[in-house]
């Protein structure tokens, strides 16, 4: 999918959208009966226009070219969620901790990927996202080690690269 | 009395998921202040349901229903971080200043 205008591009992720609603359906309800098939089916059509009405289909919002870069982002967080929560843990054990505030400065380009790297920070234990101002945050860390871990920008650096 | 691996294994994730809820806890009653007890909420969110949600898919087997549970990670994943920021941001903006160094 490299060369797409703009109205295929959101074509395609409106199909897209419409079998993550399906399959999510399906998961949560597991029933393969045609009849009951039939009933998901319209009630994933009733969300698909709900969610065009209030306008939540714009590009930014459900952006097609991550999507497949997802599961591997995950799994990445996911580390560092570990890392960093072994740290908060052993600080509150042992009461080491420093609380501080620093300024992050955040360099991806849209909107989803902003929101994406406030989430990631407030999620990694022991940095919580106070404020937003464009393109710079307030983070409030636990401990000197934490606030460092932060401001080496690796977090940062993958959350762009996300986007490319 | 014989246990089985997968029943060994999905104990053992149980209790790191417990230890990390344990820590949470105690760090909310630790902890200085409003944003330094965040962390601690963030850490039982993530980390202990994580580990909980993790244990209880190896010990129900591969199924629907383990996608039905790795759900509620993927949910927690993007609602904690929202209402961490929620409770942050509110504080600031009623003027809490954030206690700076060890209170000993």
């Amino acid at each position: 999918m490299a060369k797409l205008n703009k109205d295929s591009l959101k074509t395609l992720s409106f199909i897209t959208y419409f079998i993550i609603l399906f399959v999510f359906w399906f998961i949560l309800s597991g029933y393969l009966k045609s009849l009951l098939l039939f009933f998901g089916l319209i009630s994933v059509l009733f969300v698909f226009w709900m969610s065009y009405r209030a306008k939540a289909l714009e590009e930014d919002s459900l952006p097609l070219k991550i999507i497949l870069r997802l599961p591997f982002y995950w799994i990445w967080l996911f580390k560092e969620i570990f890392k960093s929560g072994v740290t908060t843990t052993t600080l509150i054990w042992n009461g080491k901790y420093s609380p501080q505030l620093i300024s992050v400065k955040a360099s991806q380009k849209n909107r989803t990927g902003i929101a994406n790297y406030a989430n990631a920070i407030t999620l990694t234990p022991g940095t919580v996202t106070i404020e937003i101002d464009k393109k710079t945050f307030l983070v409030h860390a636990l401990s000197k080690k934490l606030s460092q871990d932060l401001l080496t920008d690796d977090m940062n650096k993958v959350i762009t690269d996300l986007d490319k | 009395m014989s246990y089985n691996y997968i029943e060994l294994i999905s104990l053992v994730l149980l209790a790191i998921g417990c230890f990390f809820i344990l820590s949470g806890s105690l760090g909310l009653i630790k902890l200085p202040d409003v944003f330094s007890r965040i962390h601690a909420a963030g850490l039982i969110d993530t980390l202990g349901s994580g580990f909980i949600v993790l244990a209880l898919i190896i010990y129900s087997g591969f199924s629907l229903l383990s996608f039905k549970l790795l759900l509620i990670p993927l949910f927690l994943i993007f609602t904690s971080p929202v209402t961490g920021h929620a409770i942050a941001l509110f504080a600031h903006e009623s003027g809490y200043k954030p206690r700076g160094k060890n209170k000993k």
